[in-house]
């Protein structure tokens, strides 16, 4: 099978989320001895790119995106094995958390499938996250993002002590911050001088992207 | 002059109404002076209660405290004839000591692990779930009435309906498990989700023969989460057939939706639910009240304020509030609910009791004017 038509077979498995087809041409595209980078940037990744399309015009839902990530996955995990000593070009580095005492995830989960699926690096902190806990991943990791979420309002202070610390470290210049969470609006965004607030997962991707090409393009 | 009671009742059943009714809820609510002062000020209070008492047969429970796995973690396992399951779960402190499983914070214990965390697990819940026996209980609906006479309404509460139970308690959202259950493992998805079903129409029959007059699935539906195809397939039916039961026994019917349901909201409206419950205007939801109103014209909306509009303080809910009313006007089929998500600090209490207490009906401009002034 020529190389086109196995990177639109992995695209296609992303779109119509099947998960026995994904690992199966993953398997097609590396025995084909198709460079694995090419095989999830022009292959998965564009599938990626048109789910996230059709969740933002209303086509598909939230399952569906989720359920792409997760087809992803399992052919990323054939794949994985090949990339060694392959180095990836990422479009940025995003450390996402939701604040300490917010166990939500999901507002997460779906902004770190999206900014993957558009080339960013993502280390995720997970739920329940003290501040120095991030504010050391940030240290360690020099993200060029930090995603906080909160999904309720006695989390919300957190985001400011993160945002404080940040201050404290002397690191909040070196980092953009974005928070978002069904209680966040913009004014409490701006009242705790985080960057942007994201109205939903797809806006606050998209200015995320927004920032990086501002930085490759200074 | 009615009683808070007679007021909410009257609005449910399409009568003359007074003044917009608005209330909160026990659980989320603090006693003392603010509250008594808002509560003389015509603030009604609702109480929600199971109207059944739930038996489990041949199930083993046990909740496990270690306090050196962490501070407040529990597990509780489930032991059937043919396995078995367990969840985990974060309490904070207060629980158990003042309202239910409500914290201090008022916050409720966190799913640290689910019920359902493997494809394997479904058939031990849903033995569990086959055998769980329901029977009428009506004791705390009746105290709870006695108690709160003409104050306030007193609710039935439905635990989350069938594949809600799976999608936010059992199988959990945190890394989308259960979309990818439900694209993964369908058939164990939808039986799990049959069992229930079978299992909670004596519970419907149960409410609908209970002394409340609302019975309440505390559903917390989200449109996002519950997408219209999901809601269309497993939701709608449901409500059906507890509609059913509570209509025929002269109740009325609520569902708790306080999430996102502008793109629910055409279909609500083809339901016979008789009161959307917690219905959350920007900015936190995503339907404005008066958008609600005309898209729902057989339904009462009962309205969470905004907890976010609260962050901001008193002076935010005031310009909030006000806008909010001249939204409304007339101000038919609406009742407030201060919060049904988190505890209300007593200047935010006092601040919305001051606006609401003079919104008498039908509502106008000129009404509305008048409060303002009087709070200027």
């Amino acid at each position: 099978m020529p190389t086109t038509e196995i990177l639109d077979a992995l695209k296609n498995d992303i779109v119509n989320l099947d998960f026995d087809l994904i690992v199966k041409d993953a398997k097609r595209a590396m025995d084909a001895g198709i460079n694995p980078l090419r095989a999830i940037t022009e292959g998965m990744a564009v599938g990626m790119q048109i789910v996230g399309e059709k969740f933002e015009s209303g086509e598909y839902f939230l399952s569906e995106l989720i359920v792409a990530g997760a087809v992803m996955k399992e052919g990323m995990e054939v794949i994985n094995p090949h990339l060694a000593g392959e180095r990836s070009q990422h479009l940025g580095k995003v450390v996402m958390a939701a604040v300490e005492g917010d166990h939500h995830d999901i507002g997460k989960h779906i902004v770190m499938i999206l900014l993957i699926a558009r080339g960013f690096e993502v280390i995720d902190l997970g739920t329940d996250v003290p501040t120095e806990t991030i504010i050391n991943a940030v240290i360690k990791n020099t993200p060029n993002v930090i995603g906080l979420s909160a999904l309720l309002t006695v989390t919300m202070p957190k985001m400011r002590e993160v945002i404080e610390a940040l201050t404290k470290a002397g690191i909040r210049d070196k980092v953009k911050v974005i928070v978002g969470g069904t209680p966040v609006t913009s004014e409490y965004a701006k009242d705790i001088g985080a960057d942007h607030r994201a109205a939903n997962a797809v806006e606050g991707v998209k200015k995320c992207v927004e920032w990086m090409t501002q930085k490759s393009g200074e | 002059m009615q009683t808070f009671r007679e007021k909410i009742l009257a609005m449910l059943n399409g009568e003359i109404v007074e003044s917009l009714p608005f209330f909160h809820w026990w659980r989320h609510s603090q006693i003392g002076w603010a509250e008594r002062e808002c509560r003389n000020r015509g603030m009604g209070i609702c109480w929600s209660r199971p109207p059944h008492s739930t038996i489990l047969h041949n199930v083993k429970q046990k909740v496990i405290h270690d306090p050196s796995k962490g501070p407040g973690l529990y597990r509780m396992i489930y032991s059937t004839p043919i396995g078995f399951v367990y969840q985990d779960e974060k309490r904070e402190p207060g629980v158990g000591q003042w309202h239910g499983p409500r914290s201090w914070r008022d916050v409720s214990p966190w799913q640290i692990t689910r019920l359902i965390k493997s494809v394997e697990d479904y058939d031990v819940v849903k033995y569990i779930v086959d055998h769980t026996e329901y029977q009428p209980y009506y004791f705390p609906i009746e105290q709870a009435k006695e108690w709160l006479g003409e104050d306030g309404l007193v609710i039935a509460s439905l635990p989350h309906s069938p594949m809600q139970m799976l999608m936010i308690d059992w199988v959990g959202s945190e890394e989308g498990r259960f979309y990818i259950h439900h694209a993964r493992y369908r058939e164990k998805v939808e039986d799990l989700y049959e069992s229930l079903v079978k299992s909670y129409s004596s519970m419907y029959e149960i409410a609908a023969h209970s002394p409340a007059d609302v019975v309440m699935f505390g559903d917390n539906i989200d449109g996002v989460l519950v997408n219209p195809r999901l809601f269309k397939q497993y939701f709608m039916p449901i409500y059906e057939e507890c509609a059913d039961f509570l209509h025929e026994q002269g109740k009325l019917m609520a569902v708790h939706m306080d999430g996102r349901l502008n793109v629910l909201k055409d279909l609500i409206a083809q339901t016979s639910i008789d009161i959307i419950d917690a219905v959350h205007p920007p900015p936190m939801g995503d339907l404005a009240i008066n958008n609600a109103l005309s898209t729902w014209k057989k339904k009462v909306i009962w309205m969470g304020y905004p907890g976010s509009v609260y962050t901001l303080g008193p002076q935010a809910v005031k310009e909030h509030s006000l806008q909010l009313l001249r939204s409304v006007i007339p101000g038919n089929r609406l009742c407030i609910e201060m919060s049904t998500e988190n505890l209300v600090s007593n200047e935010n209490l006092l601040m919305l009791t001051a606006i609401l207490e003079n919104a008498k009906l039908p509502l106008t401009q000129r009404q509305i004017n008048q409060i303002k002034q009087r709070l200027a």
